[in-house]
């Protein structure tokens, strides 16, 4: 549906891309990277806001030197972006002084009914909330029917207590409204969630692409693993692999230790450095030929043990459980 | 009063200001009286050089609402070569002495290629509306202009963003979300010019003496009849222009402004 060639842009010093990427039709796809990573800089690209160089298709039109007013790709803002000398209707109708929108007053009951909007429609939008403002903006983009729906951090400014009430509705309106979603957030439980496909973003380049699970689960690179928050990333030398570059990474909760060397295929002898209690488990930090490892032992477990600081003993860590990149 | 030095001094600096400002405007209003001033507008020179300096005082905001505005807004949006210095050289006729100005304009418009082009199209400037609207709009057009630039600031270019998104054209996302939210930094400075514009008698008076604009015909009574005559048109005209303009501001203000520019305190 959505195909974008080597799209590049400079701005001062900040360099996107080159990116290329494709999106199906009627998918949820989010970009998840660090602010100040370009991901708002990409969405406002798609969209026409930005010039770029390379190439933009829209189900094979193309849309490079379109306008956005001629591209039919939606915007929410982080911020909403409400036009304040509006109400909260005419926000939402906006569109169609401009647009042939068919059945206009189906549509809008529609979604004041799905993003439950009713009893805010003749306010004044300075009056609304974050959670209201975000429904609105949402609602405001999709009356205009778009191909597009361009998403910028949505749920950043919304209450914690509704962000869930509003991510099932988002999860529901590629289909219900025939859009395509792009979703852009730092957050990995919101993309984790929604997503059907993950693009992660650093410094103005995307380095992994792929179904949700896959990418949360095996980054493919040292930058993508650190970014998704692993823990234990090593040199895959350690394995006894002469890879250089290659690294592997173990889930703190996956990590074994035991005073009998057991034929396992990666046990190292350790010493333990540093202990940490914590409500339900221990912090464990051991140091295997000078590099520290991190573990997360159940109580239980770490009582069974008596794990104490200087003790040495054997860590142990199964195959099936290494992530490597 | 948690407050209460402060607050003070405040008070008691800013009352200097207020009555600095303030007396003269009272003591004439009081020295003329009302009946004289409802009197003195009756007669045909006062009221015609009123009408006409309001009047041209008018069309010389509406050029440049026109011109100016664009300008503002280019400003405002966008960076460009030479633009500080744009931005300073529109600034310098707040800053030149109004006679200088004048002669300026008529250097300018009534000699050399303009000027010919000018009387090609039978546009003359001395003793004419036309020359007092340009002596006016010389002089009184930073007014709108920086008024509209900060207005344009205010608005949040992601508005423009969001509405071309929606399928607004450039120039439709100007007038339905650009102009409504900034219209009161637009109206105030098309208020500040025109009420410049009225009051101006420098460069007016080298261009065009006659027709005689309020603030040449207050001079010219002074000159001939002395204070006693001229005090009664001085006062009409402040009279009048001080109704428009508190009335334009009145409804300006009722009308609210979308952009908050942030919480006032209260005094405690």
């Amino acid at each position: 549906m959505l195909k974008v060639k080597n799209l590049f842009l400079k701005k001062g010093s900040f360099v996107l891309g080159k990116l290329s990427f494709a999106i199906e039709k009627n998918s949820y796809f989010v970009i998840l990277g660090k602010t100040g990573s370009g991901k708002t800089m990409l969405l406002e690209s798609l969209a026409g806001i930005q010039n770029i160089e390379g190439e933009i298709y829209c189900s094979d039109e193309r849309m490079t030197l379109l306008p956005p007013e001629k591209r039919n790709f939606g915007f929410v803002y982080q911020d909403f972006v409400l036009f304040p000398n509006m109400n909260v209707r005419e926000n939402i109708t906006f569109s169609k002084k401009y647009k042939k929108i068919e059945n206009k007053e189906t549509l809008l009951k529609d979604l004041v009914d799905f993003l439950h909007i009713e009893s805010i429609l003749d306010r004044d939008v300075e009056t609304l909330s974050g959670g209201e403002k975000q429904r609105v903006a949402i609602a405001r983009a999709i009356f205009s029917r778009p191909r597009l729906l361009l998403l910028d951090e949505p749920l950043s400014a919304v209450d914690p207590t509704f962000r869930n009430a509003i991510m099932k509705s988002l999860k529901d309106i590629a289909k219900r409204y025939d859009t395509t979603i792009i979703h852009v957030t730092h957050n990995f439980r919101e993309a984790s969630y929604l997503a059907d496909k993950i693009a992660v973003m650093l410094d103005g380049r995307i380095l992994q692409i792929g179904k949700s699970n896959d990418v949360l689960n095996n980054p493919s690179t040292l930058e993508v693993a650190k970014f998704l928050g692993f823990k234990n990333i090593f040199d895959n030398s350690l394995l006894g692999f002469n890879q250089p570059g290659k690294y592997f990474s173990i889930d703190p909760n996956k990590i074994l230790f035991s005073y009998d060397n057991i034929d396992k295929e990666y046990c190292f002898k350790c010493k333990i450095d540093r202990v940490m209690g914590i409500t339900d488990h221990y912090k464990v930090f051991a140091k295997v030929q000078n590099k520290t490892f991190f573990a997360k032992v159940p109580k239980n477990m770490f009582n069974k043990l008596k794990l104490e600081e200087g003790k040495e003993c054997f860590l142990y860590i199964d195959k099936k459980d290494i992530v490597f990149m | 009063m948690r407050d209460r030095g402060f607050i003070l001094i405040f008070v008691f600096l800013s009352s200097i200001i207020v009555l600095f400002l303030m007396v003269p405007l009272l003591k004439l209003f009081a020295s003329v009286g009302l009946f004289d001033i409802v009197k003195t507008l009756q007669e045909r020179d006062v009221y015609e050089s009123i009408f006409l300096t309001l009047k041209v005082a008018l069309y010389g905001v509406i050029f440049v609402c026109i011109t100016g505005i664009p300008l503002a807004y280019l400003i405002a949006r966008y960076e460009f070569w030479g633009k500080s210095l744009l931005e300073s050289m529109l600034d310098i006729p707040v800053m030149v002495p109004h006679t200088a100005a004048g002669i300026a304009l008529l250097v300018a418009f009534e000699n050399g290629y303009m000027g010919q082009i000018f009387k090609y199209f039978h546009i003359d400037f001395i003793d004419t509306a036309t020359g007092i609207m340009s002596a006016m709009v010389f002089l009184s057009a930073p007014f709108l202009i920086n008024g509209a630039k900060e207005g344009f600031k205010k608005v949040d270019v992601k508005y423009e963003r969001v509405a071309r998104t929606l399928g607004a054209s450039r120039m439709s996302t100007f007038f339905s979300i650009v102009l409504p939210n900034s219209k009161n930094d637009i109206i105030n400075g098309a208020l500040m010019m025109w009420s410049r514009a009225l009051g101006e008698f420098g460069a007016v008076v080298i261009i065009a003496y006659h027709p005689m604009v309020a603030p040449v015909l207050i001079y010219d009574r002074f000159n001939n009849f002395g204070l006693k005559y001229s005090a009664p048109v001085a006062a009409s005209m402040i009279f009048v222009s001080m109704i428009i303009f508190l009335t334009v501001r009145y409804i300006n203000n009722k009308k609210g402004s979308h952009i908050r520019t942030g919480e006032l305190a209260t005094f405690e």
